[in-house]
């Protein structure tokens, strides 16, 4: 009779620690990035360009935040609807810490995409969504600088496609380069990665 | 009886005309299509991507050749595709897309899609694009398009 309550006894301890063990060993478990994880040695390059406000903004005016470049256009029907849709979603799972992100889209066919079209456009997706536009030489210059590659075709007359590098770069809340999404990464991986980083 | 009878003969000339439509509808439909797609978008946004599964249950392969619609100025049928660098490139499919006899082509983001240019409209979620897909054996197929987040 002693040994049956004992065991009960200790049946039961195991199961209030495996209850209680469970999410202390889920925290102390590391983060296993969906992202490509980039250990940068120097600060992600600054650079100035207009809002689709109008405002001049540096990506410097930022620091604090989690700011995410991306490089589209609006008139790409496939691709970049695709992935502002899903950063969208992943903006409405992280719920309030989706205040401390900034998702930024650099438009890469600067003759097409005025300021009001980018706003527009991106205003569809999520209103936080900040859209910046620029000269073709400064778009070019800072795609260089973030190893983003685009080139117009110009066989489509005024339906020209621009083909483009088609990952996303997270830069830390420091100003660091910390992750680099490929193209049809799923918001669920995103918001895992951003909640870990803004932890 | 009488009655009976007078009703009985209609009911079955409905019956069998009924069976004979579906019949051949059956048997000269060799193209269809499910699952057709595409993503809310706004006025500004000048092209959008229709996505679908087409199959064909004939016994020889067909070919989409082109799409028309009265929501687009233009349609194209595209392909994105990722190059080894890591660039998603998009272009007009040249020839069309093959369907091969008994199987089916998957026409789905990052891939094969219909590309709807100089949108006229809003594309609003729940809304239905009237889309006519041109095959080169099967002839036009007409369809809607389901308006959806994904």
């Amino acid at each position: 009779m002693k040994t049956r309550r004992l065991l009960i006894a200790a049946l039961l301890l195991v199961l209030v620690l495996m209850a209680g063990g469970w999410p202390v060993a889920n925290r102390w478990r590391p983060h296993t990035f969906h992202g490509m994880v980039i250990q940068s040695p120097q600060p992600a390059p600054d650079f100035t360009l207009t809002t689709h406000q109008g405002q001049r903004l540096s990506l410097s005016d930022l620091r604090g935040r989690l700011v995410v470049l991306y490089f589209g256009y609006t008139f790409c029907p496939d691709v970049c609807p695709t992935t502002l849709s899903e950063w969208a979603r992943a903006m409405r799972l992280l719920g309030p810490k989706a205040d401390r992100v900034q998702v930024i889209m650099i438009t890469v066919d600067p003759a097409r995409d005025t300021a009001e079209k980018l706003g527009a456009y991106l205003a569809h997706f999520d209103p936080r969504f900040i859209g910046l536009v620029g000269t073709e030489d400064e778009i070019a210059r800072i795609a260089t600088l973030y190893g983003i590659y685009y080139q117009k075709h110009e066989d489509g007359g005024e339906n020209y496609l621009v083909d483009h590098t088609a990952t996303q770069t997270a830069i830390d809340q420091e100003g660091y380069i910390k992750l680099v999404f490929p193209f049809g990464t799923k918001a669920e991986d995103i918001a895992d990665d951003l909640a870990y980083m803004l932890r | 009886m009488h009655t009976k009878k007078f009703l009985i003969l209609p009911v079955l000339l409905i019956a069998l005309l009924l069976a004979a439509c579906q019949g051949s509808a059956a048997g000269g439909k060799t193209i269809t299509v499910e699952g057709a797609w595409g993503r809310p978008s706004p006025k500004v946004a000048e092209a959008g991507a229709f996505y679908m599964v087409i199959r064909n249950t004939g016994k020889e392969a067909d070919r989409l050749v082109s799409a028309e619609s009265p929501a687009c100025g233009m349609t194209e049928l595209h392909e994105s595709v990722m190059n080894a660098q890591g660039v998603m490139e998009m272009r007009p499919v040249a020839g069309g897309i093959e369907v091969p006899a008994g199987g089916q082509v998957e026409l789905k983001v990052g891939g094969l899609h219909v590309m709807c240019m100089q949108k006229k409209a809003e594309f609003q979620p729940g809304a239905r694009i009237p889309l006519t897909l041109h095959f080169e054996k099967a002839g036009d197929v007409a369809l809607e398009i389901e308006i959806r987040q994904q």
